[in-house]
């Protein structure tokens, strides 16, 4: 569907630890496949430029977005309360292949559990069995939302701390019956997790893999070329994460210039 | 538009008639076809297309943006898919629509602006050629003429030469030389001026002790610039009598006006497409609205007005 700009009312927000569902109210004509994005205005005080987030739940005229504290942008959005007005751009971008038939891993990392929590609703309702693997530094990180999600998902949780789950990375999560052949692979999280996990599942295992990547944008459409991420396509050449992606087939990406700018 | 009530917004900038005194600046509206999906172009005063360069160019290394208090660091790099392919697809494309198009040309040599400048104006589908002698993004790239008055003046009527179209040369703000700049490549046959490029600028990431860009160094723009545009505007256009193109920050009508006050003939927003690809539509509405309340009936009669009512 075209991107749309739109003022959304926000209806609810919900505080999960460090992080807060945004949910806010959308019109019939708003509908965005996994792993789009929404581009939003965050507020004045010097800020200019509009931030992505993934869309986190999309239905019957709702959405919402997941949103972490990393800035002044981050922190005004979550300060959002019910009334507020936002200004949006969206959704954007390219989304989940959804096509492929198999198991479905997703993979998530921190924050990154955004899109596939919205990716993995809608792979349920076509039938597919997901497996969610989720990564995050210490067990009461993110509130009640792995509870929330567990009733969703058959959830796996690693800390970094093992306060919680196993001890080590989303990596750790990964079963020797999780391989190219049989399963599908969606991840979205820092790009160092990211590149662990093309290194775990090597060059013939690319093709199974599907990754969202998130980087610092601009116009979000485009147009000027500020969220470039290292293509295979082209030697040294670009792609840009807001229109090509932010989800991109692994192997379309170059891993070596990627793991150079951890 | 001549609305009924008499407000005309059109202008015109070296013989080219512009439906309205906004235009997009180059490398925020992409060539047009990313942000048509939001914005009707034929609303556009005129379009600076995206830095073109001969040859493709895969542009710097991420990262490329980091926002600052009002601004906007980028260091894309000229990323653009080269001569070839821009005046196959893209021109083309862009002709379908009724919008004057500057076609921002630059180069890594003399040598290369002048064939480029040439194969654009031999196209028929620009209205005129945009001479990008002020990219901070590039080593050899247009900075280095701009920084050297009379290197951009040879450069400027070497390309004057094979150009048939109007001729405008983007220049950075360069304090203490903005009026001697602007004489030089008037005299040279520049139609006209572009006014500002971005600022060079850099930020650190001080957790990590390296630099924000990937380029190490970029152009900053966006509001926080705004009134170093301005100022460049008020020299350039008290030096030469060719039309300006003011740009550098415009985030209002009133920061329109005020480029307009100072000197400009026209207008160009640049960041603020970034955020919203709507905003010369929005702001031409807002600018008639400014027009009706003050009394001014035609663009012209706010351009260089500060001078006109005795400053500077």
């Amino acid at each position: 569907m075209p991107p749309l700009a739109f003022r959304a009312t926000v209806l609810e927000r919900r505080d999960y630890g460090c992080a807060s569902e945004v949910i806010f109210r959308v019109g019939d004509g708003f509908s965005p496949l996994p792993g789009q994005f929404v581009h939003i205005l965050c507020g004045g005080g010097g800020r200019i430029i509009r931030r992505p987030f993934s869309v986190f739940r999309h239905e019957g005229g709702i959405a919402s977005v997941l949103v972490r504290e990393v800035g002044g942008g981050t922190a005004w959005l979550r300060r959002r309360r019910r009334g507020d007005e936002l200004d949006i751009l969206g959704p954007l971008g390219r989304g989940f292949d959804l096509t492929g038939g198999g198991e479905h891993v997703l993979l998530a990392g921190g924050i990154g559990v955004a899109p596939l929590a919205y990716l993995g609703r809608r792979l349920t309702e076509r039938g597919g069995k997901v497996t969610l693997l989720w990564g995050m530094e210490k067990g009461t990180e993110y509130g009640s939302l792995p509870e929330s999600l567990g009733e969703e998902f058959d959830l796996h949780i690693a800390t970094a701390d093992g306060s919680r789950g196993k001890e080590g990375t989303v990596l750790e999560l990964l079963s020797p019956e999780m391989t190219p052949g049989t399963h599908l692979f969606y991840a979205c999280g820092p790009r160092s997790m990211l590149v662990a996990l093309t290194e775990r599942l090597s060059t013939a295992g690319l093709p199974s893999l599907q990754v969202s990547v998130e980087e610092r944008m601009a116009c979000g459409l485009g147009a000027c070329r500020g969220c470039t991420v290292p293509a295979v396509e082209h030697p040294g050449g670009y792609l840009a994460a807001c229109r090509d992606g932010p989800v991109f087939r692994a192997e379309e990406l170059d891993w070596k210039r990627m793991m150079e700018s951890i | 538009m001549e609305a009924d009530d008499g407000i005309d917004l059109r202008v015109e900038l070296a013989g080219i008639s512009l439906k309205n005194p906004f235009l997009v600046c180059s490398g925020t509206f992409g060539n047009g076809r990313e942000m048509s999906e939001l914005v009707d172009l034929n609303a556009l005063g005129g379009l600076m297309t995206k830095a073109v360069t001969l040859e493709p160019c895969p542009g710097n290394p991420p990262p490329r943006l980091w926002e600052t208090p009002s601004g906007m660091l980028n260091s894309i790099g000229l990323e653009n898919k080269g001569l070839e392919r821009f005046l196959a697809e893209d021109l083309p494309w862009l002709s379908r629509f009724d919008v004057p198009v500057w076609v921002n040309v630059a180069g890594f040599s003399a040598r290369e602006y002048v064939e480029w400048a040439e194969a654009v104006s031999r196209s028929g589908l620009a209205a005129a050629v945009e001479l990008n002698i002020s990219c901070p993004n590039v080593e050899k790239g247009g900075a280095f003429f701009s920084r050297r008055p009379r290197e951009a003046a040879e450069l400027v009527a070497r390309v004057r030469e094979v150009v048939d179209i109007p001729l405008f040369v983007k220049l950075p703000p360069l304090p203490g030389a903005m009026r001697e700049t602007a004489l030089a490549v008037a005299e040279a046959g520049a139609d006209g001026l572009s006014l500002i490029n971005t600022l060079p600028a850099m930020a650190v990431d001080v957790e990590r002790c390296r630099p924000r860009l990937g380029n190490v160094t970029g152009g900053l723009s966006g509001p926080a610039i705004h009134p170093v545009a301005v100022h460049a505007v008020w020299e350039a256009s008290g030096a030469v009598d060719l039309p300006v193109i003011g740009m550098g920050g415009i985030w209002s009508c009133s920061d329109a006006v005020e480029m307009l006050m100072a000197g400009a003939a026209a207008v160009a927003v640049g960041t603020l497409n970034l955020v919203d690809p709507r905003a010369v539509p929005r702001l031409a509405e807002e600018l008639a609205g400014f027009m009706r309340w003050k009394g001014y009936r035609r663009v012209p009669d706010m351009v260089g007005l500060l001078r006109r009512r005795g400053w500077g």
